[in-house]
């Protein structure tokens, strides 16, 4: 009984969170972002003082570990397309140079740390491959010299 | 004389391989539960984790190469070859490795828990060769030919390992407790399920 009222409560916080903050974010590669921005490094716990003020700091927590793992599974779903056109949206919302962005997620792989606890290692693996070649077409698209034709 | 020594021999071989085969038993006792735990995982990580037929479709399906090669960029397209052979040798390998952990696991053990018919045996001892065969193949046909080289083989080999799983699932099903629906979709902090 008391996990069942406890989880509805896990409920209407994620509900919450989905109304009043996530409506916010560019696109789901935005959401995975900030919602692994919201977990401690030090201890895997999210953390959100708003929602927890209105529930619990551990309703709020198992809230957004709910919206994040929700946000990844969108993710992984996606096609190389779509996904490509998620981090142009987020490479946007953020106000960074292209060039600057593709250089520091070329170089530091934020994305390798934004994964839930838990998930599944090859699944991870494909997120982070696709990144990858996202990355690459970005680059492309946003390069001022094209790329010379091969030779026929 | 000589009737009654060979009979004492007789009798006596005996009385060694019966004492020797009581010392075995509790041995095979001993031990098991963290073994059956662990199989139980290994079945889950290979059904939920590996398996799944979007998982299979999202690696080896071609709607990504026709939109890299949409593109037209050769760096581009060698990138993605090489990034989805990578994955692709991953998963078969990670198929192949528990496969193996599922088929040690049911020769030393499984047998034990459930009663199984010898034609039972004999089919699933065929399965686990014919998918050792099987992912080799793959394997080497990813190495020299990559991972579009046989994308229907791939899904039949995914196919042929959930029809194993199930089969082991079921002589492993002692160990899955009947958890009410609402508290089995109860979820931990850290997003896991409790």
């Amino acid at each position: 009984m008391i996990a069942k009222a406890k989880r509805a409560d896990v409920l209407a916080a994620s509900e919450d969170l989905r109304r009043r903050t996530l409506p916010y974010t560019s696109g789901s590669l935005d959401r995975l972002i900030y919602l692994a921005s919201m977990r401690d490094y030090n201890t895997g716990l999210y953390v959100h003082q708003g929602l927890a003020a209105r529930f619990s700091p551990e309703v709020a927590c198992e809230a957004l570990a709910d919206c994040h793992q929700e946000s990844f599974q969108e993710l992984t779903s996606l096609q190389l397309k779509d996904l490509a056109e998620q981090l142009e949206l987020y490479m946007r919302s953020t106000g960074t140079a292209p060039g600057d962005f593709v250089r520091a997620w070329k170089d530091l792989a934020p994305y390798r740390v934004a994964v839930p606890v838990g998930t599944d290692s090859l699944l991870a693996e494909f997120l982070f491959s696709n990144l990858k070649i996202a990355l690459a077409i970005l680059e492309q698209r946003h390069s001022p010299i094209l790329e010379p034709t091969p030779a026929a | 004389m000589m009737e009654l020594v060979s009979f004492l021999a007789v009798g006596t071989g005996l009385l060694v391989l019966l004492l020797v085969a009581m010392r075995r038993q509790p041995s095979h006792a001993a031990g098991s539960a963290g073994e059956l735990v662990t199989a139980k995982r290994t079945l889950e990580s290979l059904q939920v984790g590996l398996l799944p037929a979007e998982l299979v479709e999202q690696v080896f399906g071609r709607q990504d190469l026709a939109y890299i090669s949409s593109i037209g960029s050769n760096k581009l397209t060698n990138l993605f070859m090489s990034e989805r052979k990578r994955l692709a040798l991953i998963w078969i390998s990670q198929i192949r490795k528990q496969v193996r952990a599922l088929k040690d696991f049911h020769v030393s053990r499984s047998r034990m828990f459930t009663h199984m018919s010898r034609w039972r045996e004999f089919s699933i001892a065929l399965d686990f060769a014919g998918l050792e065969i099987r992912c080799r193949v793959l394997q080497f046909l990813m190495q020299w030919r990559g991972p579009y080289a046989a994308p229907d083989f791939a899904r039949r080999t995914a196919l042929t390992a959930g029809r194993l799983c199930s089969i082991l699932d079921q002589s492993l099903a002692f160990l899955t407790p009947g958890i009410p629906a609402q508290l089995g979709s109860e979820s931990g902090a850290d997003g896991t399920t409790l």
